[in-house]
């Protein structure tokens, strides 16, 4: 089946993350202004920045597709704009529980933020053009797309710094942040990259071998990944008043549930092309 | 496609035959540079066949014409992407598939026939050395198909190269130098039509 | 005669204006759609005109923007009707002449557009402008140039999908976002006299470019992924 080395990268993923999750839940100090919702910190922060990287990837893979044409690049880049997608997600999903909390509100239109929400709007239109695309056209099509959203990316991020000024800017990160907790948040992003790593090696493969089979089935595996956001979203239902560690509660189930429906069903569509693929060999 | 290897000699008419599906229509795209082969080179004349644009004229099921335009006005903006600035060589063209270069009326109008007919006068104004016809003869009425292929035959006596699909290869056989025949995405057979008759 | 891009470019350019002059189909349903968008707008919002002023950016460009889309829908549909697209690329022209030419024919299009609806928001709002016109005039060129060039560009794109309609608004907003909101604030800071568009219309600008190089370049990839 799965290679050895995916096996052991995934008990050193469990393991990883355990133990930060351990950390982040019950070792780091309680903040001083937000409590324990604050917490949410350990699951936002690895999501974003393990969300940012698979973007990248997708971006230098469709360059390289573009210019080889290589079936490889081409796999790459969907992982990437795919698996970043749910991550994103997740970002998109946990940090307006922690802001209902904070602040009170849900969103506010800062660079940051507006800048993610971009990246996922994006993202999703890209998997929307695989999708609808003709097959033959799809990976060049896609690729271009890639490039051009990569393109906008930084110019969101000015727009926003230079546009928003009438609003009030939230700080996010505190400057003097407790060096406890930045070498737990540290462990967390190390943990959850992990984890990025293999839900993306997973997905790679699959897409490996659905493109070994030939087979259009696989760019409906887009379609299952919005319902995994559902239950991420019935989370919001937070009042501003609960006491601060049901945020945090309500923000690791969220990020959870997210992480865990999509390899739930990465694991369903691997068994399906697995089950087509044994049937075209016979 | 399948492992499709052929190399076709200038001066010579070929026509390509085989069921539906058997991919004779994808060949002739790609080699007009309309469709990507996942592996392999194209040369035509011994050049890249993208480098080779101008020395190639395809016709196509659908007519490739502009239906608010006149047979005219659709020649020159054509002529235009080859760098042709001549009215003369356009009705030349049009003359030449039996057609008046006169007539005003909107290409929208003309009947399936004729539209035929200036689809290949689109084909061939450029003076192309390969010719790409695919179906030219499907909607067109048996008369006027024998004055095609009589057309076609003196372009190859003049020393281009065609390559023909079609169904009816019936009224090609006095006039072709080879049939090919395809498949399911591969070439099958070549022969010519003594063999063929033999 | 050269096969110069922008003598090639002139050419499309001229052909379109001709073919759309004759069938006059889209012009006719862009017209229509214009005066239905003021319309509606006037009757969902109901402002007084210091409010208009503050919100006539979003109101405009949203307005704009949907006419953008339905315009660059038809864009290339006469191009595909009877497979002429072919024929363009099986000839030795340049992609980026194609390009160009289909660019500036939408873009005079939906100018012809924004010229008309435009007297109709001052009537239908009471709309005048406290900053100078011309400043107006400069981010609605910018901003219309940057709608259409992304436009036009995922337009052909979507060419090679199944929902052609649908595909080209889901392309084309998320990535002309930024562009929007810059042409918005610039148009309610213009109306309102209240501070300058001088940012925004570098921004716009630095938009523009950025895009059009990157359109440009990549438009021979996308017209022939097949």
């Amino acid at each position: 089946m799965k290679s050895k080395l995916f096996y052991l990268w995934s008990l050193i993923t469990v393991a990883l993350l355990a133990y930060a999750v351990y950390e982040a839940a019950f070792v780091a100090p309680m903040e001083a202004t937000m409590f324990d919702a604050q917490r949410i910190f350990y699951y936002h922060v690895p999501a974003a920045a393990t969300a940012f990287s698979l973007f990248i990837i997708n971006c230098i893979a469709s360059i390289i597709y573009l210019a080889k044409r290589s079936a490889w690049a081409d796999a790459l880049a969907v992982t990437g704009a795919e698996v970043g997608v749910v991550f994103c997600a997740v970002v998109l999903t946990t940090g307006p529980i922690w802001a209902r909390y904070a602040w009170g509100t849900f969103w506010v239109w800062d660079a940051r933020l507006t800048t993610t929400l971009l990246l996922w709007l994006l993202y999703i239109s890209y998997l929307i053009l695989r999708r609808s695309s003709e097959a033959s056209s799809t990976s060049v099509l896609a690729a271009s797309l890639a490039i051009i959203a990569s393109l906008d990316i930084p110019i969101v991020y000015m727009s926003n710094r230079w546009f928003r000024t009438n609003h009030p800017q939230p700080v996010i990160f505190t400057d003097r942040l407790d060096p406890k907790m930045g070498l737990i948040l540290m462990w967390n992003i190390f943990a959850f990259m992990a984890l990025g790593i293999l839900i993306a090696w997973f997905r790679y493969d699959l897409e490996r071998l659905a493109q070994s089979i030939n087979t259009a089935h696989i760019r409906r595996a887009a379609r299952g990944s919005f319902a995994v956001i559902l239950p991420g979203m019935l989370l919001w239902q937070t009042s501003a008043h609960w006491p601060p560690i049901r945020y945090f509660h309500a923000g690791a189930a969220d990020a959870w549930i997210i992480y865990i429906g999509y390899i739930v069903l990465l694991m369903v569509k691997y068994s399906r092309l697995k089950k087509e693929a044994a049937e075209l060999r016979t | 496609m399948r492992n499709v290897s052929l190399s076709l000699d200038a001066g010579r008419f070929y026509v390509l035959r085989g069921d539906n599906g058997a991919g004779k229509s994808t060949l002739l795209r790609m080699i007009a540079g309309l469709n990507e082969p996942t592996e392999g080179r194209i040369l035509v004349f011994g050049q890249n066949h993208k480098d080779a644009r101008s020395l190639m004229g395809y016709m196509a099921h659908a007519s490739l014409l502009y239906e608010d335009f006149s047979a005219m006005e659709n020649l020159r903006f054509f002529s235009r992407l080859y760098s042709i600035d001549s009215d003369a060589l356009l009705e030349a063209a049009i003359r030449r598939v039996g057609l008046d270069p006169r007539l005003d009326r909107h290409v929208g109008q003309y009947s399936q026939g004729m539209r035929q007919r200036l689809s290949l006068a689109r084909a061939i104004f450029h003076g192309p050395s390969l010719l790409l016809l695919d179906e030219p003869f499907s909607n067109v009425d048996p008369d006027s198909a024998t004055e095609i292929v009589q057309l076609l035959a003196g372009m190859r006596n003049e020393g281009k190269t065609i390559l023909l699909v079609t169904h009816q290869a019936g009224i090609l056989s006095d006039i072709a130098d080879e049939f090919l025949v395809m498949s399911r995405g591969e070439l099958v057979s070549r022969s010519t039509p003594q063999q063929v008759h033999a | 005669m050269s096969l110069s891009i922008t003598r090639l470019a002139s050419v499309n350019l001229r052909k379109d204006l001709r073919l759309e002059w004759r069938s006059k189909d889209v012009l006719n349903s862009m017209l229509f759609f214009c005066l239905l968008v003021v319309v509606i707008f006037s009757f969902a919002f109901d402002l007084t005109v210091e409010e208009t002023r503050r919100i006539a950016g979003g109101l405009v460009w949203t307005a704009f923007l949907f006419s953008t889309v339905m315009a660059l829908n038809q864009s290339w549909a006469r191009e595909l009707r009877n497979g002429v697209l072919d024929a363009f690329r099986v000839s030795p022209a340049p992609a980026e002449a194609l390009f160009l030419g289909k660019c500036i024919g939408n873009f005079l299009l939906v100018l012809l557009l924004e010229c008309l609806m435009a007297p109709l928001f001052v009537i239908f709002y009471n709309l005048t402008s406290v900053g100078p016109v011309w400043q107006l005039i400069i981010v609605f060129l910018l901003g219309t140039w940057a709608l259409v060039v992304n436009g036009t560009f995922f337009a052909a794109m979507s060419i090679r999908t199944r929902n052609r309609e649908l595909m080209l608004p889901l392309l084309l907003l998320p990535v002309s976002i930024p562009a929007v909101a810059s042409m918005v604030l610039a148009t309610a800071e213009v109306l309102t006299g209240e501070s300058s568009p001088l940012l925004q219309i570098k921004f716009l600008a630095v938009y523009c470019v950025v895009f059009t190089t990157a359109c440009f370049l990549l438009f021979d990839t996308v017209l022939n992924a097949e």
